[in-house]
């Protein structure tokens, strides 16, 4: 091949190369923005949470400054962590994560335990049951809140953390979740379980449960939002700090006269480091689940 | 084991002391809202009174702001309300005719009741049997705050008393040079961050609509259709659109305090007497404080704020009366709210406060009580009312038909009160 032959060869290898060299620059620069934009509320809380002026962080809001902070600050965070009293922010912030692990827990076992029963149970009706599970999921919170509120009050759970996990244990739309995910794996592994003398529980403690892990940590990160930023329900249910989440005592900082958002941001920031840990840890699950899902189509 | 044993019994019987101990205590309950300040400071009133009444618990059910009213209606279902109650004034008339709350005359200290000025026994009382079920400390108020600099910069004519204030045309024009002066990003705040779910709209513009010439019910006949739909109304809501429409309005998005954040984006507020403290401590002498236009043939301005009752349930009213008395005559108590310019309800608070005195700076606001200020509604049906007329200006402010709105309210208030059968004895004063 001459000279000529070969330079022209090799700029017909590099053109299309050169190309997909510019497209993935263009591809990178436009996840980056989109990551910005997702990640900005989240960076403007942070960085809102470190200036000491709560007018400040209004006026502030409208521009780039909103992302700056010239004398970053821990002083909103130690007013948050000192608040005494009714407003003991570590308080709220114990109660909040008892509620968490308890309620995800138990909704864990509770929920699964159901939906094994009813993709695997040998009893009749289970598509009724199912039917009326998944029916029950279109019943928003709201309309049978304050009917739950007299129920609770009459079973004397007041003021209690229990009735602030139990009555959300069970969720028609986590056993679902596991409904499906259980329906899917093979009937094989039951039979086998038997044959080899386990017990119904046995199959789904030993076998089914292990192999579940992308719909637990589903379901663990789906619960624990929901517990986690529940704000009604604790205020209905509960008349002072000894159960109260700490929802509640961020609400503290919007007053009728004035918003305190300085430390309300601080607040937030400190309220959303365990749901951030919780999702990081299940976060690889989590993901595999919603591929899986999909994969399977 | 023994030792273990023994050990359980010593720590058992010292529990049973310590839970004798506490048994012996009589335990009232308090519920109130308020912000970090004030829930401190209700909570070192409690310790004061404790340390006075060592048999007494106070114990206090915090809610907050935005959930008030859903708290005490789950507290009502439940049947456990509190001995102790805040409320906004306003709902007071609900309350009391749904049976929640006790004439509080008996309970309080005279002294105090004595003490309560014109606006604070109106805000308190039921008209119906005209009996005092409530007292605060403090009532409220709304004025139009300026900024000098901008004011003598479109050369403002500046009101010295209320019957001096700006009428509708002087104010409209003044929105409009304002807006096109330089540094002037909004001509006016008028405190729209404070939302739909606080009572800001119906408390700080229903008097707008009283000055024009109209209100949201009519006050004798208790029927909003023809009253709250007429066209004084629709013309009120219409000018308010346009103020919005102009951009002359500080957008909600915008927050609570484009008066005096920095730069100050925003000329004038029509703000209430708690904005005070915040924007003098930041504007200094460059804060001027008016009473709010006449945008009729009078003025009007609002009253009422979250006062203490004692409710029928209570099996402590007198410790109750008691606390109640406590709390308004403690002094450090007082100290806090005049730092926080509370607006006097008492007359002895009033002398304390060289702000609302005679030629204080907030001299005006309080003159705006004994004038123009118009309670609102004083009748069963007002949740209604106030929900009704908020989304009519929530929806107006976004772009709604004012007559549309209007008579959408005016409907909702009157089938409410027709489902209720007038809320007797209310209807049948007719």
């Amino acid at each position: 091949m001459s000279d000529i032959a070969l330079s022209i060869a090799q700029a017909r290898t590099t053109r299309p190369r050169s190309a997909a060299t510019v497209l993935r620059i263009i591809q990178t620069i436009c996840i980056f923005i989109i990551a910005l934009v997702i990640v900005s509320p989240l960076l403007l809380l942070v960085v809102a949470s470190l200036k000491d002026d709560r007018f400040q962080i209004l006026a502030d809001m409208g521009s780039f400054r909103a992302f700056w902070v010239s004398n970053p600050t821990l002083s909103n965070y130690a007013e948050v962590g000192h608040l005494s009293g009714e407003l003991a922010f570590g308080r709220y912030l114990i109660n909040s994560l008892i509620i968490l692990v308890t309620t995800v827990c138990s909704g864990l076992i509770v929920n699964s335990m159901a939906a094994f029963v009813l993709a695997w149970g040998s009893f009749k009706g289970r598509a009724v049951i199912l039917s009326i599970v998944i029916a029950l999921y279109v019943i928003p919170q709201e309309s049978i809140i304050m009917p739950l509120v007299i129920m609770v009050s009459r079973a004397g759970m007041s003021d209690t953390f229990a009735v602030q996990i139990v009555p959300w244990v069970a969720s028609p739309l986590y056993i679902f979740l596991f409904y499906q995910f259980f329906a899917q794996l093979p009937k094989e592994l039951l039979e086998a379980a038997e044959i080899d003398g386990a017990s119904f529980f046995r199959a789904y403690r030993s076998i089914f449960l292990p192999l579940s892990l992308p719909a637990l940590a589903t379901v663990s990160i789906l619960m624990g939002i929901e517990t986690w930023n529940q704000y009604l329900w604790p205020i209905l249910v509960t008349q002072t700090d000894y159960a109260r989440p700490i929802a509640v005592a961020i609400a503290t900082f919007f007053g009728q006269d004035s918003i305190y958002w300085d430390r309300a941001m601080a607040a937030s920031v400190l309220m959303m480091i365990p749901i951030l840990g919780l999702y990081l840890a299940f976060q690889r699950w989590f993901v595999s689940s919603f591929i899986g899902s999909a994969v399977k189509g | 084991m023994g030792k273990r044993l023994l050990w359980s019994l010593v720590l058992s019987s010292a529990l049973s002391a310590i839970g004798a101990q506490a048994a012996e205590k009589t335990a009232i309950q308090v519920m109130h809202q308020g912000d970090p300040g004030f829930v401190a400071a209700y909570g070192k009133v409690a310790e004061r009174f404790e340390a006075a009444n060592p048999d007494v618990d106070v114990q206090f059910i915090y809610a907050p702001h935005d959930a008030y009213n859903e708290k005490f209606s789950a507290a009502v279902m439940a049947k456990q309300l509190p001995d102790v109650m805040e409320l906004d004034a306003p709902f007071l008339a609900n309350y009391v005719w749904s049976g929640y709350l006790q004439p509080i005359k008996p309970l309080i200290d005279k002294d105090l009741l004595d003490d309560m000025t014109e606006s604070n026994i109106a805000q308190g009382t039921y008209p119906i049997d005209k009996d005092l079920y409530a007292i605060g400390l403090t009532d409220s108020s709304v004025v139009l705050y300026g900024n000098k600099k901008y004011l003598e910069a479109i050369g403002a004519r500046i009101p010295k008393s209320v019957d001096d204030a700006w009428t509708r045309e002087e104010f409209e024009g003044y929105l409009e040079k304002l807006s096109k002066l330089d540094g002037v990003k909004w001509p006016i705040d008028t405190f729209r961050g404070y939302g739909i779910k606080t009572e800001w709209i119906t408390y700080a513009y229903g008097p707008i609509l009283q000055s024009a010439g109209c209100d949201l019910i009519d006050r004798k006949a208790w029927k909003s259709e023809g009253t709250l739909d007429s066209d004084t109304c629709v013309d009120a809501l219409a000018m308010m659109q346009k103020w919005v429409k102009n951009g002359w309005v500080v957008p909600q998005s915008a927050g609570t305090n484009q008066f005096f954040a920095q730069g100050n984006p925003a000329a004038l507020a029509l703000g209430g007497h708690w904005v005070y403290a915040e924007a003098a401590a930041t504007m200094k002498d460059d804060i001027v404080v008016l009473p709010l236009p006449k945008f009729g043939a009078k003025g009007a301005s609002p009253d009422g704020t979250w006062i203490w009752a004692i409710t029928k349930t209570s099996a402590h009213p007198d410790i109750s009366g008691k606390f109640i008395s406590f709390l308004l005559k403690d002094k450090e108590f007082r100290t806090y709210v005049a730092s926080q310019s509370g607006y006097p309800g008492l007359k002895s608070f009033a002398a304390e406060s060289p702000l609302y005195a005679a030629g204080g700076p907030m001299a005006i606001a309080f003159e705006q009580a004994s004038k123009t200020a118009v309670a609102r509604p004083p009748h069963p049906a007002y949740p209604t009312i106030t929900s009704a007329f908020m989304q009519a200006v929530d929806e107006v402010f976004n772009g709604g038909d004012p007559k549309e709105a209007l008579t959408s309210a005016a409907k909702k208030i009157d089938q409410d009160i027709e489902d209720n059968d007038g809320y007797p004895p209310f209807g049948e004063e007719q």
